[in-house]
């Protein structure tokens, strides 16, 4: 069996009134795909930012294998959030240097590490260029090239493929692909489930902030009983979705009074019911 | 706090990246670099001319006026003929007073004449009033003018009767003179009188443009951050919220550090060019005092950087940071201008431990090289206490958790 490299144990996670996750445990090891599955709002991204070490739990534990926690070991991770997160003023390569300085890396490996990677995305011409007119792929494939230019142990993807043409998150699932042939570890957060089924070894249903599976898509079928993954999904998260709250949504009551004074009310939509007719 | 070698590093990448981006928005050059450059010598120097070209209008005009009189005086209407004044001579009306304008009200209003002018002899003495439009430039103009002429009139009749009297016309007019130059009687060296006229205004400039300046770029390195989504990809870097803080201060207080010295450049080429640098020099100040400015400005810097930046973290986008910032202005405005019109000498020492004001007092007496132990420990020790506490209220607002949501 693969060794563990980062280890969530009881994690809660609470917004004001919100729990955005609940009690989730979860190991992660080495060499493997883990697609984090789910609607919106069900706690993909809280329980990535949690990994990431840009949220502290509530209660419980996200530590790597060393026991420390994942906050002071961000150099073993690289991450690409759901916004790609590029300044629009710098070129691809400027954006990849910043990131892979902060890691401490010579711009000589990183340089090198992100020329092969972007022969994969067909990007290397684009490195010189500013990433303000990049298209929605291009700005996801310069994210993943920034992401591994520091030679990460985990890779965490926000919806990687998520608003890409067919042929760029096609190009993007190989590479995935390819970094977990070469021995990388990639947690795949995607809402997709036939996606999920292509690229991770792992998948992961996460329903209202809870596990509700977690297994190769072979041992979801068995465990639901079910003929295919849409179904298995289904039978799992029966109970309604909540709505994506994550900001802790605090607001003054000067503002909540101020802001209702100038909303006008909704119109009266009751129907007279004409007897007559 | 110790930092290693590897947070300087990373300090020094995120304050050269922000330096950089920012720039490469040629906006941005306008409003750090040549703004602040250009705005007191075209203030300085184009007003002036303005004023001048506006002037030579005014005397070019050829203006009209009534003489309304019992009796003119020869040489007086020689005298207004003289000065680009055409006029007509009538009978004075019988009213209660001269500048009750009676049936010559519209005549002024409506511009048929500039003026009228009505003298008046009683034996030795004349009485005169001016009837004219203040809303009309011309109005203005012609009774400038007629008062010029009226004034030369008066004092050439002034002299001319202290003759016949018998009396010397310079002793009897001029009894109490200034022997020798005003300035040589000054006792304050030319560099001492230079940090005065200088600390009328630098502290006031340092003041408002560090604040008004650090706007945009605080705005920008932390609501604008979180609003383009770039934040969240900064927070899975390894490197702390602390040193996220520091480099941003750096990058912001670097820019606005250009600016600001840019301005005051500015400044003083302005000055320097409109008193031909007779009116200003350069300051006599000793090397404590020159250390101890420095000093005060970064205490006040720190200050004000970490403040703004910390209100503008708090922000939920760049529009809600805008409208906090803005207004706040407020807070270092009024301190500044307070603190002009406090009479440096015989201060009490509790001025100097009240934010804002203390640093722009103690910057008030370094420019006259004043150095006083006691005041220089209070503003000291007050501002050190005002920056750490806008430095620890920054760093709260770093390290909250929801910096990473934005609204859109």
């Amino acid at each position: 069996m693969s060794k563990s490299l980062l280890s969530i144990q009881e994690v809660t996670k609470n917004f004001a009134e919100v729990e955005a996750l609940q009690g989730i445990s979860l190991e992660i090891y080495s060499g493997e795909i883990v697609g984090l599955v789910g609607s919106n709002g069900a706690g993909k991204t809280t329980l990535l930012r949690l990994m990431a070490g840009v949220y502290k739990p509530s209660s419980g534990s996200v530590n790597l294998s060393n026991g420390k926690p994942v906050a002071s070991m961000r150099q073993e991770l690289g991450v690409v959030p759901e916004s790609t997160g590029l300044y629009s003023r710098l070129t691809a390569w400027e954006n990849i240097r910043y990131h892979s300085r902060m890691h401490g890396v010579p711009d000589s490996i990183a340089w090198a590490r992100t020329e092969k990677f972007a022969e994969h995305l067909d990007m290397k011409d684009s490195l010189s260029r500013h990433t303000k007119g990049f298209s929605r792929g291009m700005r996801q494939k310069t994210a993943l090239l920034r992401a591994l230019a520091h030679g990460p142990n985990i890779l965490l993807l926000d919806e990687p493929t998520a608003g890409l043409d067919i042929t760029s998150a096609r190009t993007v699932r190989a590479l995935v692909r390819q970094l977990r042939d070469e021995g990388g570890t990639v947690i795949y957060s995607t809402h997709q489930l036939a996606e999920a089924q292509q690229v991770c070894d792992r998948i992961v249903i996460i329903h209202n902030g809870e596990i509700r599976a977690d297994g190769s898509p072979t041992k979801l079928l068995q465990d639901t009983n079910t003929q295919s993954l849409e179904d298995a999904y289904v039978s799992l998260t029966l109970d309604q979705a909540r709505t994506r709250q994550e900001d802790n949504g605090k607001e003054s009551a000067f503002s909540g009074w101020w802001r209702r004074l100038f909303t006008p009310r909704a119109p009266d939509t009751t129907l007279e019911v004409n007897e007559d007719e | 706090m110790k930092m290693s070698d590897g947070s300087l590093k990373r300090v020094g990448a995120i304050a050269k990246k922000e330096i950089v981006e920012f720039t490469r928005d040629w906006r941005t050059i306008i409003a750090i670099i040549v703004i602040p450059l250009l705005m007191f010598p075209l203030l300085f120097i184009m007003f002036p001319v303005l004023l001048e070209s506006e002037a030579a209008e005014l005397d070019a005009l050829e203006l009209s006026i009534i003489i309304q009189t019992d009796a003119l005086p020869e040489n007086l209407g020689e005298n207004i003929s003289f000065n680009g004044i055409d006029f007509s001579v009538e009978l004075l009306p019988n009213l209660s007073s001269l500048s009750v304008p009676g049936n010559d009200l519209e005549r002024v209003r409506n511009s048929s004449t500039d003026a009228v002018l009505r003298l008046q002899t009683n034996e030795d003495v004349w009485s005169y009033a001016i009837l004219h439009l203040s809303t009309s430039e011309r109005s203005n103009e012609a009774r400038n003018r007629i008062l010029n002429v009226l004034s030369d009139w008066e004092d050439s009749e002034v002299r001319e009767r202290i003759e016949q009297g018998g009396m010397d016309v310079n002793s009897t007019l001029d009894p109490l003179r200034w022997d020798g130059e005003i300035s040589d009687a000054d006792v304050a060296t030319s560099g001492e009188q230079s940090g005065m006229i200088l600390s009328l205004f630098i502290p006031l400039v340092l003041a408002i443009w560090t604040y008004s300046s650090a706007i945009q770029p605080s705005i920008d390195m932390t609501a604008g951050e979180r609003e383009r989504g770039t934040l969240e990809a900064l927070l899975c870097l390894p490197c702390t919220r602390m040193e996220l803080l520091l480099g941003k201060w750096l990058a912001v207080a670097t820019i606005t550090g250009v600016g600001v010295l840019l301005q005051i450049c500015g400044l003083l080429f302005a000055i320097g060019y409109l008193a031909s640098s007779s009116f200003i020099g350069v300051p006599q100040l000793s090397m404590i005092s020159i250390g101890l400015i420095v000093l005060s400005i970064m205490l006040f810097a720190i200050m004000v950087v970490a403040f703004e930046l910390a209100l503008a973290m708090r922000s939920h986008s760049v529009k809600e940071a805008g409208s906090i910032l803005a207004p706040a202005l407020m807070l270092i405005l009024f301190p500044a201008l307070f603190t002009q019109v406090i009479n440096l000498d015989g201060i009490e020492g509790f001025w100097f431990a009240i934010p804002v004001v203390n640093i722009l007092l103690a910057l008030r007496e370094l420019l006259m090289n004043r150095v006083i132990t006691e005041h220089v420990l209070i503003w000291a020790v007050s501002s050190v206490i005002y920056a750490s506490l806008a430095a620890y209220y920054a760093s709260r607002q770093f390290n909250r958790e929801d910096i990473v949501t934005s609204l859109s």
